[in-house]
């Protein structure tokens, strides 16, 4: 899932403040489950702006709207009815969310009220954990199920490095060593001999690297 | 000038605090007038929201009184209660109202004086802050706090 | 078997502490009448005295109570305070019982317990929240403690006026003593037990000295509510404690005078609880000290809690048993100090030490009443006072039809004085007329009137309660301003709204005026929502389309010093209630209908034992027994420590089960699936060689899976011949006496495999089981040597006598650490066993033709474990089916429906575990008496079109209820949600509200507040 994560609220104030008239929108997917962007964060929010306007003295209006999915253009229609009476549009979804409901509704200011972190997994209840980088070259067929490029503080293909120290990397004690993890699990697995395996450079054009991405299906596609 | 009167909302759980509560009625213990109670089964049912909401309609100051620790009769109830209050306090602070207008409090069901000193203590504490600014921003519409109270 | 009654319902039940108690509710639950007669004015017992109990440490009462309060079952019992057993004739199914009542000068039915006679003339009425402060709280439903005073006539000097304070008109100045004759099929007796009087024990000092307290005076020192309003101090001089010493078995486990010769049992874990509270609560400053002679924590993970004790809170255990207590004196003034004289175990000197406060550890004794008063009802008790029960039999006395629970059949602790109220409440069942399916003793509700599309008529009705609201408050004025209200239909005061005549004023109005909700105001909703409730479904409508706002209690007592406030506050109130009523809709309480069938897993002694009480009963029991024979691991043992024979009584059972009608045995079964619900489960086995599948459908599931009997890898056992454990012994003995007569030398060790860090709790039959078979070998062979290495020996309760005769007998007795085990080395034939001895301070070898090692139990694991996952209950960290409520519930656990008893709950000996089976079989019956079972309405509800299934919910809720289902959205079980609302405030999607506080309805009482104040 995409995980994100609410903006200070000192900026999502700064950033509505010249508005009157807000459309505070959630998307009940992805930062529904990661507790980022979904109706209960929603209400919350909407209730702390209201507050902080009321304190001002500064009129201020909210409507609360969740879709079901804000990356779809289909949901993203949902909106129309409400679009002309806000000022702006307040979004609590990742970035697709944010700019599916910028490019639909051009004249509209749409300001994100969330930071997009990255693709992870649930440790367990409210920890979430960076688990995928998006590479679109997946190498973790031969790193035991556990990813070198997310969850390796340097991305090295052939670790661990120098700095590995009990299991942990030397850039938080809190982060588990890739490496380490990936001996683990090749132990665990009767393969320690593909840990010596060179793995080599990687092509990088499958990932950021020759710029944004797109997929399409033949098959599916109109 | 008159003493300055806030309204304050306890959510207390059933089976402790809102016990004691009728506790403190049953012993005549006095506390002040300006707690209002709702009844929750347990503390884990009140929400960050409920707290928000409740200052944003118009509270002074809210407070969660649940069991003592490990007491829950839901067993974590009253633990995540908790967690959830020190959220509200941050998110208070964040936007100017104040996170000391919420509080968390233990108390068993025998604890009658518990509840009647919790509930007097946090009144007074809530009248030395004065007002929820929000209440007041609302009230004077179209000037700042500070100017017009 | 004993010979039902015709027609009986009725158990008179003998005393009203928690086990009179447990009892009443579990046969009251389960359809039967009772009689529940206390000597005194209220009911709770011991327990209520006590500040919290262990291992929780919490103040349990209050944890549990409001269940007890839930059922409305009550109505099945008769409860007389202040009331006396005189008399009693006839026979098991047939008692005729005279009863005398003294009187207590306050009709029950009038007095609201307002408090107005006890402020006015607090000399001579009897209601004492400081000393019993769980009485209006706990024991709180209306039948039971009662909640009313009692007056001290004799001690009034104006009767007339005391009459007049009186609002309710409930006291009755010529009230008399009255007698009652009740009919019962049997009769239960928990008449509790006294505390050993200290001031017996000469050289403790206790009634000379001021700070040398008894544990019950430290526990009410403790208590937020007793005399010192929970601070810690000493009564000499008010000055907190720096150093408090406990002295274990003051009273109890001695032959001096005074003494009592068993031990009291409970002793050893409150005064670590009192230790360990202590220290939580004033950590820095006080040092606590334990004086004891063995450590008894044998229960269920009680060693886990000496642990704590001990590495966690820092409590210090001396071993020894100090022989005087004296003052200290400074220039020839007593401080308030105390000098403790003792010899410590492991040396010659005498030493002592200096402590500023003195708890004894004092024990149980019977009383001079209970001696009497069993003897007049026939009932044999031993040399101790106590009721006399068989090994077998464990709350059967010496008469037919009469039954002993709790601390009158021995000293026990609250959990197994739970067990046997559960017990003796089975046999009393036993007694009575067949189980009909129970006529709620209710009225019978009109049809529920459809309001769907109606818009919201509300009625609001105040309480005036007497003056208790209307003698603060302006309730006409108040009433009529609430017309205003929006949807608002009537608004009315209706005098003391609990009478009957204002009920059906309210039911009257209802009907008139076509509304379909209400608020009340009134006292509180805890204890009067099911009395408005009643009336509302009377009245045709939904017993959930109703406030209850709490004007009394919670407003017009507390703020009599102002009342403009009162009024205010009153108002806002109401606007709440009425702003939340309106968001009402009808809900149902969840019920399902009951198979009555019984699933019992595990085929030893506790599973035949509940099959059959259940099976008589006329259920019918599945037997599942995972094995090829029935029997479990009492097959292996040949004699009780008071030397019943368990192969005859096996087979006697054994034969009973297999040919019963009522029950099916499954043999070589195995459970392998599992769904359901209580009242309707249906489980999957895998039954004989073949493994044949089938599926048993039931509505009560009891788990008896037993234990294993320890066999570790220890002091050469299974290496040397000469080395055995008890079971072999006890086998050795029965088979082959020749063979035990010759055996000279014998050294015992104890704790072989238990009270370890591989198996940290204690296995509660080694020690029993050593004392047995040395008593055994000695009666054989009066010269043998007998020596026992223990850790601590812990006989409790009689089991003490049997160790004390040990020691005359000459066994010798001797202890050693956990760090310093006995050495075994083989010596041909023999075996040489070398120790450290305390007293000498060195190490010692013996020489020994048999070495027996006592090894206990171990958790079945692999069976808990995969029974735990197919049910999905949970276990303790070592692997024993988890209860309820390790205090107040000990043999229900945590799911509806499931219940544990025996060896598979913790250690136990087969006594402990025909109790427990007993008890479980009571427990069962309170859910097979009915034909649905009601799970409220006050349950989680998802809205599948916002959730996102993103877990939070099944992560979140404490007893793991909520789960994605196939279409792929959280399902929460009615049957199985406890309504605490956890999974909706933590929801964030919003897509989960807990019924009967929605939030739209607590968002509606916060607009009520705040709309008048804008």
């Amino acid at each position: 899932m995409i995980t994100a994560e609410r903006k200070p609220i000192e900026d999502l104030i700064n950033s509505v403040s010249s508005y009157r008239r807000i459309l505070l929108l959630g998307c009940n997917e992805c930062v529904t489950v990661c507790s980022a962007g979904g109706r209960k964060e929603v209400a919350l929010l909407s209730s702390a702006l209201q507050m902080h306007f009321m304190k001002e003295g500064h009129p201020f209006e909210i409507k609360e709207i969740t879709l079901e999915r804000q990356c779809d253009p289909e949901y993203v229609e949902e909106l129309v009815p409400y679009i002309d009476q806000a000022d702006a549009v307040l979004s609590m979804a990742c970035g697709c969310g944010v700019q599916e409901v910028a490019r639909r509704f051009k004249e509209k200011m749409v300001l994100p009220a969330v930071n997009t972190k990255f693709m992870g997994a649930s440790e367990r209840q409210g920890v979430w954990a960076e688990r995928c980088a998006g590479c679109g070259d997946c190498v973790l067929g031969s790193t035991g199920g556990v990813c070198p490029i997310a969850r390796c503080s340097k991305q090295l293909l052939n670790g661990p490095c120098g700095g590995s120290g009990k299991g942990k990397c030397e850039v938080d004690s809190d982060i588990d060593c890739a490496w380490q993890l990936i001996w683990d699990r090749l132990k665990a697995l009767g393969m320690t001999e593909k840990y010596e395996e060179n793995i080599p450079a990687k092509d990088w054009r499958t990932g950021r690297g020759a710029g944004p991405r797109k997929i399409v299906r033949e098959d599916l596609a109109s | 000038m008159e003493e300055f009167q806030p309204v304050i909302v306890a959510f207390c759980c059933h089976y402790c605090a809102y016990t004691a509560a009728d506790m403190a009625g049953s012993k005549r213990l006095h506390y002040p007038a300006n707690v209002k109670i709702i009844r929750v089964p347990c503390t884990g049912k009140v929400s960050a929201l409920h707290m928000m909401e409740a200052l944003r309609k118009g509270a002074d100051g809210v407070y969660v009184a649940g069991c003592l620790e490990g007491d829950c009769h839901f067993r974590t109830g009253n633990t995540r209660a908790t967690k959830r209050v020190a959220y509200v306090k941050k998110l208070l602070d964040e936007i100017g109202i104040g996170g000391e207008r919420v509080e968390m409090y233990a108390m068993s069901a025998g604890m009658g004086e518990v509840f009647a000193r919790t509930a007097s203590e946090f009144t007074e504490k809530i009248r030395r802050l004065g007002p929820n600014p929000a209440r007041v921003g609302r009230d004077n519409p179209g000037c700042a706090t500070a100017a017009c109270s | 078997m004993q010979k039902r009654s015709e027609f009986s319902n009725k158990v008179l039940i003998v005393g009203g502490g928690m086990g009179g108690i447990r009892a009443a509710l579990d046969l009251a639950e389960a359809g039967r009448d009772v009689v529940l007669v206390d000597k005194s004015y209220s009911i709770g017992g011991l327990m209520t005295s006590l500040d919290r109990t262990f291992p929780t440490n919490n103040c349990d009462l209050c944890t549990l109570s409001p269940r007890l309060s839930e059922s409305g079952r009550q109505l099945h019992i008769e409860l007389l305070t202040m009331t006396e057993v005189e008399e009693v004739s006839g026979d098991a199914g047939n008692f005729k019982a005279n009863l005398s009542s003294r009187p207590r000068y306050i009709d029950l039915q009038k007095c609201t317990a307002c408090g107005e006679c006890h402020r006015q003339f607090p000399g001579c009425v009897r209601f004492t929240p400081g000393l019993d402060h769980r009485a209006p709280t706990c024991m709180r439903y209306p039948q039971a403690t009662p909640y009313a005073f009692s007056i001290d006539i004799d001690a009034c000097s104006d009767v007339d006026e005391l009459v007049k304070v009186c609002p309710a008109g409930a006291i009755i100045p010529d009230d008399k003593p009255r007698s009652h004759e009740v009919d019962a099929g049997a009769i239960i007796l928990a008449l509790g037990a006294e505390i050993t009087d200290p001031g017996v024990l000469d050289t403790y000092g206790y009634g000379v000295y001021p700070n040398v307290v008894t544990s019950l005076e430290y526990e009410r020192i403790l208590s937020a509510t007793g005399p010192t309003g929970g601070q810690l101090v000493r009564p000499s001089d008010g000055q907190k404690p720096r150093k408090v010493a406990w002295i274990q078995c003051a009273g109890s486990r001695g032959l001096r005078p005074g003494f009592q010769p068993y031990c009291s049992s409970a002793c050893c874990m409150y005064a670590l609880k009192e230790a360990m509270v202590t220290r939580e609560r004033f950590l820095e400053d006080i040092e606590t000290t334990i004086f004891y002679m063995d450590m008894r924590t044998y229960g269920k993970d009680y060693e886990l809690y000496l642990q704590r004790a001990k590495n966690q809170y820092g409590v210090r255990f001396v071993r020894s048993r100090p022989h005087s207590i004296d003052p200290v004196f400074k220039d020839a003034v007593m401080t308030g100090g105390l000098d403790i004289g003792y010899m410590p175990y492991s040396s010659n000197l005498p030493a002592a030490e200096e402590f500023d406060m003195v708890v004894l550890s004092t024990g149980f004794r019977v009383s001079d009443e209970t001696r009497s008063l069993a003897e007049k009802l026939g009932v044999e008790l031993n040399d101790c006072g106590y009721a006399k029960t068989g090994s077998f039999e464990p709350v059967a006395t010496s008469k037919p039809g009469i039954y002993a629970c709790g601390l009158f059949e021995a000293p026990k602790d609250i959990p197994e004085t739970l067990v046997q109220a559960g017990a003796a409440a089975c046999c009393a069942s036993a007694d009575l007329s067949p189980l009909r399916v129970v006529q709620e003793k209710s009225e019978n509700f009109p049809p529920e009137k459809d309001i769907s599309g109606e818009p919201a008529r509300v009625g609001v009705f105040v309480c005036d309660c007497e003056n208790n609201i209307g003698g603060v408050i302006d309730v006409k004025s108040m009433a009529a301003g609430l017309k205003e209200l929006k949807d608002v239909v009537v608004s009315e005061t209706i005098g003391h709204g609990c009478s009957r005549d204002s009920l059906e004023r309210i039911q009257e109005v209802i009907r008139k005026e076509n509304l379909n909700r209400v608020v009340i105001g009134a006292c509180s909703p805890r204890t009067h929502e099911a009395v408005f409730q009643d009336t509302l479904r009377k009245a045709g409508l939904n017993r959930y389309m109703l406030e209850i706002v709490n004007l009394r209690d919670q407003d017009t007592w507390v703020h009599t010093d102002n009342p403009a406030f009162a009024a205010s506050k009153a108002k806002e109130l109401m606007h709440m209630g009425v702003g939340a009523v309106r968001m009402t809709h009808p809900l149902a309480d969840h019920t399902l209908p009951m198979n009555k069938d019984v699933l019992v897993v595990g085929g030893g002694v506790t599973g035949m034992k509940a099959a059959l009480s259940l099976a008589d009963g006329g259920f019918k029991v599945f037997l599942l027994e995972r094995s090829n024979r029935l029997g479990g691991t009492a097959g292996k043992v040949r004699r009780t420590l008071d030397g019943q024979d368990v192969q005859a009584y096996l087979k006697t059972m054994v034969e009973k089960t297999e040919s019963h009608e009522n029950i099916q045995v499954l043999k070589q079964a195995v459970v392998v699936d599992h769904t359901g619900m209580a009242g309707m489960f249906k489980t999957g086995v895998q039954v004989g060689a073949r493994m044949v599948y089938r599926q048993i459908t039931h509505g009560i599931t009891i788990l008896a899976t037993g234990a294993l009997v320890n066999r570790p890898d220890e002091m050469l056992l299974g290496a040397h011949d000469a080395v055995m454990t008890q079971l072999d012994m006890d086998a050795l003995l029965e088979d082959n006496p020749e063979g035990a007569k010759a055996l000279r030398n014998v050294v015992m060790v104890q704790c072989v495999g238990s009270r370890v860090p591989e198996n940290p709790n204690c296995s509660r039959i080694c020690c029993q089981t050593a004392v047995k078979n040395a008593l055994r070998l000695k009666e054989l062979n009066p010269d043998a040597t007998i020596v026992i290495l223990y850790r601590d020996m812990r006989t409790p309760g009689m089991q003490e006598l049997y160790y004390t005769k040990a020691r005359e007998k000459g066994v010798v007795f001797v202890p050693y650490e956990l760090e310093d085990k006995p050495g075994v080395v083989a010596d041909g034939k023999k075996l040489s066993v070398t120790f450290t001895d305390p007293v000498l301070g060195r190490k010692v070898q013996v020489s020994c033709d048999c070495l027996v090692l006592s090894t206990g139990f171990v958790a079945d694991e692999e069976s808990t474990e995969d029974l735990g996952v197919i049910f999905r209950l949970p276990r303790t960290s070592d692997g024993y089916f988890l209860e309820d409520h390790v205090k107040l519930r000990p043999v229900d656990l945590p799911t509806p429906g499931f219940f544990v008893a025996g060896a598979a709950h913790s250690p136990k000996n087969i006594r402990d575990s025909i109790a427990q089976a007993q008890a479980v079989a009571s427990r069962a019956q309170t859910f097979l008496a009915g034909d649905s079972i009601n799970m409220g309405a006050a349950v989680a509800r998802v809205d599948s079109n916002r959730c996102a299934a993103c877990l939070i919910c099944v992560r979140a809720c404490p007893f793991g209820v909520p789960f994605v289902n196939a279409e792929g959205h959280s399902e929460i079980d009615p049957a199985k949600c406890h309504g605490c609302g956890t999974c909706a405030s933590e929801c964030p999607a919003e897509a989960i509200q807990l019924m009967q506080y929605e939030d739209d309805l607590i968002f509606a009482k916060l607009d009520g507040l705040f709309e008048r104040t804008a």
